[in-house]
């Protein structure tokens, strides 16, 4: 069962730790539930750590890699400090939004990772929070972020100058 | 001499029962929405100006039906659209922008369409339409592949889809798996001879309204695009996770 959970943001990365009790959040649907309901929501996560990104152009190059499943030195340092290291005692499993990704954390860093059911749900919840649970982000901040993101992902993908439309090759 | 609906200079706008879109009455009737870029047209599409309050003008956009299924659909009479001022909405299969940027007028300033197109050569037409419309996230990404484009999309309101994929059932609900909100709403556009050409129409919308049921999506309104279009279905419906 995942102890963390990773969350890449346009504005950098959190890491959330899962408030391990009994009676909250072991079960999928009593997840799905506390999903829809911020105060119960916000006792199954709590914010660990946030990372943001330097500029716009640290903010693409992180985009370019989580996009395709590749773990960079800022994710891994981030990683690295803020989770405890893996060893017999420690019991950290991170959850992670996709697998590929989840795949290389664990032969990057060492960390387990997990990409179940249950993990998808708490994604979707941090989604649905995340200006409120990015405490450090004001709101609107996330959508500006996401707005300047777009565009220069969407850029960077056609290559070309998007001011020219006269170099069609047909 | 001018066509259409500029030269009479007596057009009145009326608000349309969706919230966000209007009926521009002149010598003929048109569906039209207030232009978040006055003094632009995106396509070509004809612009009515009207006098506002204060001696202000507003500007508004004739949406063709023949050109966008989403506006047929609202002509053809369906009962919600979902779309409406302040929602985010997720657009699957965005193409160049022109219905899009109707979407955009319809949410206005405090709404927000992360528009989903994966041909380049399109996508560069969407990327320009959006840098006038700042409430417009292009993502020139596969729709099939939403982990890819996770870091950009928050939870939406509705995901509205014209992908004309074989698979475009499965390409919908993942993408509402990842982003759509509990109790949103998904309306797509089905174009039957795109997902199996060798049974009726009727057949093939039944089929994608069963695999969408079996996605946690309970359909709520089905209905044809005659006369814009032939062979076209735009269905509705509700994405309840918890059952």
């Amino acid at each position: 069962m995942a102890t963390h959970v990773l969350f890449e943001s346009a504005s950098g990365y959190a890491l959330f730790e899962r408030v391990q009790s009994e009676e909250i959040g072991a079960k999928l649907e009593q997840v799905q539930k506390n999903v829809l309901d911020l105060a119960k929501f916000g006792q199954t996560v709590k914010l660990k750590s946030f990372s943001p990104f330097k500029s716009a152009a640290d903010a693409l190059e992180n985009a370019n890699d989580v996009s395709e499943g590749v773990v960079n030195d800022s994710l891994k340092a981030f990683l690295e400090l803020n989770l405890p290291k893996p060893g017999k005692k420690s019991k950290v499993q991170l959850g992670v939004s996709e697998k590929n990704l989840a795949g290389a954390i664990k032969s990057e860093c060492g960390f387990e990772c997990t990409t179940d059911e249950v993990v998808q749900e708490l994604v979707r919840g941090i989604r649905l929070w995340s200006d409120k649970l990015l405490a450090q982000l004001k709101e609107g901040d996330l959508e500006k972020a996401q707005l300047g993101l777009g565009h220069s992902y969407s850029r960077a993908k056609v290559k070309f100058n998007v001011n020219r439309s006269d170099n069609m090759i047909i | 001499a001018r066509g259409g609906a500029k030269g009479g200079n007596k057009v009145i706008i009326e608000p349309h029962r969706h919230e966000g879109i209007f009926i521009a009455r002149g010598k003929e009737d048109l569906l039209v929405t207030k232009n978040l870029v006055p003094g632009e047209s995106v396509y070509g599409e004809k612009r009515i100006s009207v006098d506002g309050p204060e001696g202000t003008k507003v500007e508004y956009r004739v949406w063709n039906p023949f050109r966008s299924k989403l506006a047929a659909a609202v002509l053809g009479g369906v009962d919600h659209i979902h779309i409406a001022p302040g929602k985010k909405v997720l657009y699957l299969g965005a193409a160049s922008g022109t219905s899009v940027s109707h979407v955009a007028d319809i949410v206005g300033p405090q709404g927000a369409v992360y528009a989903v197109e994966f041909s380049h050569r399109s996508g560069r037409d969407l990327i320009n339409m959006s840098k006038k419309r700042t409430n417009v996230v292009p993502i020139i990404e596969d729709a099939r592949q939403p982990q890819k484009y996770r870091m950009l999309v928050p939870m939406v309101d509705v995901i509205f889809a014209d992908v004309a994929q074989p698979d475009q059932a499965r390409i919908i609900t993942l993408n509402a798996h990842h982003f759509l909100r509990n109790g949103g709403h998904i309306v797509i556009s089905i174009k039957a001879s795109c997902i199996d050409s060798t049974v009726d129409a009727a057949t093939v919308f039944a089929r994608e309204v069963k695999k969408l049921q079996e996605e946690r999506v309970k359909p709520q309104e089905q209905l044809t695009l005659e006369p814009y279009e032939r062979d076209h279905a735009v269905v509705v419906g509700q994405y309840n996770r918890n059952n």
